[in-house]
């Protein structure tokens, strides 16, 4: 067996039954995520529950009627009419009864409509306790819709008996034909919903790199400064193998277990977000293949390599900082410290698309070794490979560099001595 | 053959001059103690030749190789225990020993055979299947000094080899390594400040104090010199202190 496959096996055995690496890749994504999402549903599954409306009609013409059976007829609404005298009245029994909302209809209703006068409806929600008041307002735009339509209904019929023509077209005289143009292919799809399937894109892929990338770096410090804190270090240096390789073992290990946390982030994320998100774009039917953006194995495989070495230059960086601390604690400290600021770039990547960014903010953004996976995971999509190539040259540049001075740093005695004193040190030799 | 040689070598932390040119030499098959008071330069001295440290000045060198332009060569003769240390404390001692096995084994016996020495050497019964975290301080050091010896190595660089043993297993240990050197030609470098140990296991003794050695030779010849009765007297007379 060779050397790096020892110590590979070796970390991953240390990896695996460290108790606090278990619990953050298991218990919180498959466990944590689901739970959140199921709570965040309850509030929603509720809100498609019946809108239990209870109705008074003061009204005394016609136009009081048609717009109860036009609620009748409206989905997911059950009406129940009453008599009552006051609206105190009315609230109390629909508090009372567990009805959501009450609808009050004014005496001078019909009279008003027929006057061509304007005229109103009473809504009330009525919220029980404070959750979040989803299920109040589903009722109230429920409601809203019926009057909407009944609005246009009573508008056309007047219309129609005022003028002659098309009362459809006359009350709306534009109608707006909505296409998505696609790498030059018109789309039969309105442009929301081409947005919407790319947002939740654009939204996921940094996710998941964020949470990756801050979890891989946070283990490979571990892993690096609990060798100093449990005092194997020196040992370990003494040993017949080359620095280079104990590094990249110790860097594989923790990507083993990084990539397998990251699966299981995805996969809790991916529960959290389809539990709050029942209409996604799935379910309407359209995948980013039918809008023409479908990821080529070419494509994925470029994507592929471009978050490998931007994984590669976060452990390497991740093990040199923490040869700067003595124990675990700190370590994890300084890479959140340096990591965090390098990794925040990426939601700038979430809302904003770096071609249309000031030249500036731009460089800045392709200094940043982690903006090129997510810059990647678009433009293959677009089969914009040229940007994706440039990435990966530039990620190949500065992860080797990265990982070069981590090896050589590991190979000098700073590995065993190096401690952040650094200001003190210098007035020393001085 | 000589396993180490030391010419003149120095080491500064910035300020802290912690050898100031020390020069000494080890033949194969012997056990050298290098003994001295705290922060005389032990332990400074053993990690530059385990080539951990980069000395400032002077050179070293074990079985004709230099420590610093070819620590790999070096690395596959030595095994080094340091003063202070610990094995990964989510394996057994069992894993502990097997994985430093692997990693040794091309350099001649199999895994199995350093396997089944260790275990012996470490002497922990049944608890050599338990975590490494459940282990006391003594055991642990038990287990580090089995898997510095179980190797085989041509140099054994050991850093108070005894340090948090009982007596009963200090003894066991010294008789350990009285036994490799005799048997297997294992060479041995050894710290202390247990100057009755040392006179016990070393075959030749380097006095060290304040980053200068001053007295070398075996423990018999310094008694004469000194006319002293122990090296514990030997010591106080060399570096002048008024008994
Ligand atoms: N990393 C370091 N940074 C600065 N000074 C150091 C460092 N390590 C050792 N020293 C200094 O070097 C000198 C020699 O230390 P060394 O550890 O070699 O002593 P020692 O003989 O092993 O002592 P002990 O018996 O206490 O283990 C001491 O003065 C110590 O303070
Ligand atoms: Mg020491």
């Amino acid at each position: 067996m060779s050397d790096f496959f020892v110590i590979v096996m070796k970390e991953l055995k240390d990896l695996m039954r460290n108790k606090q690496i278990i619990v953050g890749m298991i218990i919180v994504p498959l466990i944590l995520f689901p739970a959140l999402g199921k709570m965040i549903s309850f509030g929603i599954s509720e809100a498609k529950e019946e809108t239990k409306v209870i109705l008074v009609n003061f009204d005394e013409g016609k136009y009081g009627n048609v717009l109860i059976s036009a609620l009748k007829a409206a989905p997911n609404v059950t009406v129940t009419l009453i008599d009552a005298q006051t609206v105190q009245e009315v609230i109390q029994k629909a508090q009372a009864e567990g009805y959501n909302v009450v609808v009050i209809i004014p005496k001078d209703f019909s009279k008003n409509i027929e006057a061509n006068e304007k005229t109103y409806v009473e809504v009330y929600a009525v919220f029980k306790g404070i959750s979040a008041g989803i299920k109040e307002s589903v009722s109230e735009g429920r409601i809203n819709v019926v009057l909407q339509v009944l609005n246009e209904e009573l508008a056309k019929l007047k219309i129609s008996e005022t003028v002659k023509g098309n009362p459809e077209a006359i009350l709306h005289p534009i109608d707006a034909k909505s296409y998505s143009v696609i790498q030059g292919r018109i789309v039969d799809v309105p442009p929301s919903v081409v947005s919407g399937i790319i947002y939740s894109q654009a939204f996921s892929i940094p996710l998941v790199l964020f949470i990756m990338i801050s979890y891989v770096s946070q283990m490979a410090a571990t892993t690096m400064a609990a060798e100093k804190e449990n005092k194997t270090l020196e040992t370990l240096l003494t040993l017949p193998v080359k620095r280079i390789t104990i590094i990249t073992g110790k860097m594989v290990g923790t990507a083993i277990i990084a990539l397998v946390a990251s699966i299981a982030y995805m996969i809790g994320l991916k529960y959290y977000i389809s539990s709050f998100s029942p209409e996604n774009m799935t379910q309407i039917g359209i995948t980013l293949k039918d809008l023409g953006l479908e990821m080529t194995p070419k494509g994925a495989l470029l994507f592929g390599i471009s978050l490998f070495l931007s994984i590669v230059f976060a452990l390497s960086l991740a093990m040199l900082i923490s040869v700067f601390a003595e124990d675990i604690r700190s370590a994890s400290t300084m890479v959140s410290m340096i990591m965090m600021p390098l990794l925040f770039p990426i939601w700038i990547l979430m809302f904003k698309d770096v071609s249309t960014l000031p030249p500036a903010v731009k460089y800045f953004l392709y200094a940043i070794p982690f903006s090129h996976p997510v810059i990647a995971s678009r433009a293959v999509l677009l089969k914009q490979y040229g940007i994706v190539y440039a990435g990966i040259a530039y990620l190949l540049f500065i992860s080797g560099a990265m990982l070069y001075i981590t090896a050589k740093f590991f190979s000098t005695e700073k590995v065993l001595t190096a401690k952040l004193k650094w200001g003190k040190r210098r007035g020393a030799e001085k | 053959m000589t396993a180490i040689k030391v010419e003149n070598l120095e080491k500064d932390y910035g300020k802290v001059k912690a050898l100031k040119g020390i020069s000494f030499e080890v033949k194969e098959g012997e056990i050298f103690g290098l003994i001295g008071p705290n922060g005389a330069g032990k332990s400074t001295t053993l990690k530059i030749l385990a080539t951990l440290l980069m000395p400032t000045g002077g050179r070293a060198e074990v079985y004709g190789h230099n420590v610093v332009s070819e620590a790999d060569e070096v690395r596959k003769l030595i095994s080094y225990l340091p003063e202070e240390a610990g094995a990964y404390k989510n394996l057994t001692g069992y894993e502990y020993l097997q994985f430093m096995a692997k990693l040794y084994a091309k350099t001649g016996k199999s895994v199995e055979e350093m396997l089944k020495l260790g275990v012996e050497i470490a002497g922990l019964g049944e608890r050599i299947h338990d975590k490494v975290a459940t282990y006391s301080k003594g055991m642990t050091r038990k287990l580090l000094l089995a898997r510095a010896l179980m190797v085989m190595p041509k140099l054994a660089i050991l850093d108070e080899p005894a340090s948090g043993l009982d007596i009963i297993n200090a003894y066991a240990i010294r008789q350990t390594i009285k036994r490799f050197a005799r048997e297997e030609g294992v060479t041995f470098l050894v710290s202390s400040h247990n100057m009755l140990e040392v006179e016990f296991l070393c075959d030749r003794v380097a006095l060290i104090n304040k980053g200068i050695i001053v007295e070398v030779g075996t423990p018999k010849e310094l008694k004469e010199k000194y006319n002293a009765e122990n090296l514990e007297e030997v010591f106080m007379k060399a570096v002048g202190v008024r008994l």
